[in-house]
Order: structure tokens, then C-alpha cells, then sequence
């Protein structure tokens, strides 16, 4: 069957970011999927780690393997631990979803530098961090997949979202840079660049929102589950001739003057 | 249902064109195995029947219609005969195309006919096509439409005039299809496969065997396949104007001499 080559039985995903709505879709559509699933949050947030048990509460219930932990994705030490209690607990490491997520708008004249550095650290730096980790065990085994999630906000700037945008930005050709590197390595490396998602915090006025909405082709935003098909294709057997590219599931946003 | 259900397209009807040989015969199979029933197009009658062999053989319908989508009387044709055998088209993947009269020739030396033919080939069977199909997906409530663009719908290449315009001009028409029926319910996107050379030893010596890919080698008909049946699918539900590339690595930073960076030290540090 044509769906075999996107079976993920026996494969192990760590997901960081599991705690935001599309990290989870995703944790929750690799477990479906047939993966054993580490989930991470993006900071120590009390809301994120509840947020992520309950992600781990879903692929416990399909009887996979897995855990819960509560990380800050820009830490060094964490990011490390984590991959390494992955390996320890789960036997060995697939694929690496970096879908860890600080968004973050104000004025740029308002933005201070330790801002300016932490959304830089958590949302691009974090992705280095745990490539760096993840290419252990990866690059050892000659096998492996990293999936990055990227925003409409990699590609399009939006007024008051300086620092955010730019760090997507960082991620998308971080994204090129790496799956060229690792090109005959067998580890791919290949980002998701996620439409405008039901929930997402900048589409919080109520005002833009609607104006928003009817701009996109479909007139709606995505559902979380309809980015995580993309990142099943692409940690999956199928998408094995892939690499270095930014797969978009806009609902056409992109296709849009 | 899981993830992988949603992959099922059990009693779909799809119409596949250029499906005689090569990635479309890989993505006609994939379809059947996902479920669909063939609609299998193109000019040449034999190959087209080989496909359908291989789709009856899984137990899936086929219909073979005989079809130059360079014509718009024979596309309309081949859109009628796929009604009257289903009933309902659910599933169009533009397929057909490729190097025509003039590839490899510059400029100043192509003549109007090889242009028109280029273009013909590469774009306007793609516009006949969706012309044809598109108020049946719209009567049914819906559809799918797979367009494949190539790497040379995003980069140039030297003496190549007709299929690099053609292929890149398929990508904003898609966006177009995408913007005027996203709304109801039809879902346009595109696949862009690098270089596949269907196991022909002349189009492999001419690519020096893939070696400047950067994965290293060429891409294999097969893997198509699952991709196809992932943006026909409920599990792309999402994707609207998007391009899906398929091609080793070359599109993230080009097929340049140098594609590894030197070490270079950070001043100031040993």
C-alpha cells in the first residue's frame, strides 16, 4: 500500500515544542503514525508543562512509548539532557521536530535588547542547539530526520514583529544551510512553514483577525492537525529524496499578492 | 482515524496525464494503490495501455484515453470520456510535459513554432486541462489538482527557454487556481521534482550521474508516489498554492562549484 512508506512504527520523534498547539498536532500525528514520542516544552512555563503531559497523555493512550518533559528550548544543558534521555529511554532517535515557539510583538524602538535576545535565542538559537544535540546520535546512526517549524512570518513581515521575524527568517535558511551539509549523511533536514493557525497569539485582535480571514483563499485558518500531515511526509520513508526545503501549508496565504 | 487512514483515497476518481511512462506511470500506480480508480492520458496509446495493465492488476478501474494536451478539442474530449465512465473526476494531476523541439538552443536561434510548442506543452495543456476539469470538481463540491513544475520552474538554465518559462509560469498559474477556488473547496499545489531520469543511460551520462546533487544521486520514478497520493488526500487539506520539491537538495543553495563553505575562524579567536 501506498501508505506503508509513511509508517513511523518503531521510529522514535522527539518533539520540542509539543506544548503549543501545532507541536502537539504533530506529536500526537507521529505517535499515530506509529512513533514513540519524547515531548518538550519551550520554556518552564507551569501552563506549557501541563500542556505537554496532556500531549503525552494522547500517544500514551495509542499505547506508544514516551515521555513529558519541561525544558527551556534555548538552554544548552536542557536541550542535551533531553536528546540524551531520549536515546536512554527510548533506544535511539529519528527524528527531531523543532517546533518550539516564542512569539513576541511590540514596537521595535520598544524592544529591549534582552528581549530582542531571548526571542532570538528560544526561536532560532534553540534550533541550533538541538540540531547540535540530535546530530549525535543521527549522524552516527547514518539516518535521521529534522523537521523545523516556521511561521508565514519567515517569508512575509509584519509590522511590530521585528525580532520574531527575523528569527523565523534565521530558521528557514538554517533549514537550507544544514540539509546541504548533511546532504549524504542520511539525516535530512526540512521546515514546515506553517499558514495562519486557529489560536495563534497574533491573531489575538479581534479586528485584524477578521480582516485576515478573508484575505486567505479558503477564507479560514488551519486546524493544528492540518500542518501535522506535512511532518509525517516528511519524517517519513517517503520523503527520503528531500532535503533542505521549506514545505508551506498556507491555505494559499503565500500564493496571495 | 488516524494520520494514516486519512492517506486512504478509497473510491476516488483520478485523471492522470502524461501516465504512459516515467513519473506519471510511478504516480498513476501510487493513486491505485491508495484506492483510485484511472483515468489514464496521453498521446501515445501503447504505453498508456502498459499503465492500465498494471492498475487493472491491482484491482483498480482504468479508463485509457488517447490525448494531446497540446489540444484543446482532444483535453475536452478526454475530460468527457472520464465522466461518462465515473460519473465524477475528484483528483487531476497535470503531469504531462518536458523538453520539447529548441531545447539547447539559444536564443537567437529558436523559432516561433519551437517556442510556441514549448509553451504549449508545458503550460497551456496545463490551462486546457483545468479548464476542462475544474467545473466538475466545482459541481461535485470539490477537488484536487497536483501540477508538477520542476527545478527549472525556479532557477534558469542556460539554453533553456521554453520549458523554464513554462514550468515557472505553471507555478503562478497554480497560485491562481488556488486563490479563485480555494474558497470552494478545490486545492491547488505543485511538485517540483529535480533530476529524474527514468533509468535512461543517455539522460544519466548527460547529468554526470547526479553527481553534483547534492545527496548524490538522481531521484527514482517511485518516489513520487507517495507524495501524489499525500496532496491528493484529506491529509494535505491545508496546502493551496504550495510547492512540494522533491530533488536532493540542489534548490537550497544551487549546483554551484563550491557548495561547502571553507573553515573561516572568528577574528580575534585562535
Amino acid at each position: 500500500m501506498a501508505n506503508d512508506q509513511f509508517s513511523l512504527a518503531g521510529r522514535v520523534a522527539l518533539v520540542i515544542g509539543a506544548s503549543n498547539p501545532v507541536g502537539r498536532a504533530i506529536a500526537v500525528a507521529l505517535a499515530e503514525a506509529g512513533a514513540d514520542v519524547a515531548a518538550a516544552t519551550t520554556t518552564r512555563s507551569q501552563r506549557e508543562e501541563v500542556a505537554a503531559n496532556s500531549c503525552a497523555n494522547e500517544f500514551w493512550a495509542l499505547n506508544r512509548k514516551g515521555f513529558a518533559a519541561a525544558i527551556d528550548a534555548a538552554d544548552e544543558d536542557d536541550v542535551r539532557s533531553l536528546v540524551e534521555r531520549a536515546v536512554a529511554e527510548l533506544g535511539r532517535l529519528d527524528v527531531l521536530v523543532n517546533a518550539q515557539d516564542l512569539p513576541f510583538a511590540k514596537p521595535l524602538p520598544d524592544v529591549t535588547a534582552e528581549e530582542w535576545r531571548r526571542v532570538i535565542d528560544v526561536n532560532l538559537t534553540g534550533v541550533y542547539l538541538a540540531c547540535r544535540a540530535a546530530s549525535v546520535p543521527m549522524l552516527a546512526q547514518g539516518s535521521g530526520r529534522v523537521v523545523n517549524v516556521v511561521s508565514l512570518l519567515a517569508e512575509r513581515g509584519v509590522a511590530n514583529a521585528s525580532a520574531y521575524c527575523a528569527a523565523q527568517a534565521g530558521v528557514m535558511n538554517l533549514t537550507r544551510a544544514l540539509g546541504l551539509e548533511w546532504a549524504r549523511s542520511g539525516v535530512t533536514v526540512n521546515a514546515i512553514g506553517a499558514g495562519w493557525v486557529e489560536g495563534s497569539p497574533f491573531l489575538a485582535d479581534e479586528e485584524s483577525r477578521r480582516r485576515l480571514e478573508r484575505y486567505l483563499p479558503g477564507k479560514r485558518f488551519a486546524r493544528p492537525e492540518e500542518i501535522a500531515g506535512m511532518a509525517v511526509y516528511l519524517a517519513s520513508d517517503a520523503a527520503e529524496y528531500v532535503t533542505g526545503q521549506v514545505m508551506w501549508v498556507d491555505g494559499g496565504a503565500l500564493s496571495h499578492v | 482515524m488516524t494520520v494514516l487512514d486519512k492517506l486512504s483515497l478509497n473510491g476516488k476518481i483520478a485523471v492522470v496525464t502524461g501516465a504512459g511512462r516515467g513519473l506519471g506511470r510511478a504516480m498513476a500506480l501510487a493513486l491505485a494503490d491508495a484506492g483510485c480508480d484511472l483515468v489514464v492520458a496521453a498521446r501515445t496509446r501503447a504505453q498508456i495501455e502498459e499503465t492500465a495493465a498494471e492498475v487493472l492488476a491491482k484491482g483498480r478501474r482504468c479508463l485509457v484515453v488517447e490525448t494531446d494536451i497540446t489540444d484543446a478539442t482532444s483535453v475536452n474530449a478526454m475530460a468527457d470520456a472520464a465522466m461518462a465512465e465515473y460519473g465524477r473526476i475528484d483528483v487531476l494531476v497535470n503531469n504531462a510535459g518536458g523538453a520539447t523541439a529548441g531545447f539547447g538552443k539559444p536564443l537567437e536561434e529558436i523559432t516561433d513554432e519551437e517556442w510556441r510548442v514549448g509553451i504549449d506543452t508545458n503550460l497551456t495543456g496545463t490551462f486546457y486541462c483545468c479548464r476542462a476539469v475544474i467545473p466538475h470538481m466545482l459541481e461535485q463540491g470539490g477537488g484536487k489538482i497536483i501540477n508538477l513544475t520542476s527545478g527549472f520552474g525556479l532557477r534558469a538554465g542556460a539554453n533553456n527557454f521554453m520549458y523554464t518559462s513554462a514550468k515557472a509560469g505553471l507555478i503562478n498559474f497554480t497560485r491562481a487556481v488556488a486563490m479563485t477556488y480555494g474558497g470552494r473547496n478545490i486545492q491547488a499545489n505543485l511538485i517540483a521534482p529535480g533530476l529524474f531520469p527514468h533509468d535512461n543511460p543517455a539522460m544519466m551520462e548527460f547529468w554526470r550521474g547526479g553527481k553534483f546533487i547534492p545527496m548524490g544521486r538522481f531521484g527514482q520514478d517511485e518516489e513520487l508516489g507517495p507524495l501524489c497520493v499525500f496532496l491528493a488526500s484529506d491529509l494535505s487539506s491545508y496546502m493551496n498554492g504550495d510547492i512540494v520539491a522533491v530533488e536532493g537538495g540542489g534548490l537550497a543553495g544551487g549546483h554551484a562549484p563550491t557548495g561547502l563553505a571553507p573553515v573561516v575562524p572568528l577574528e580575534g579567536e585562535a
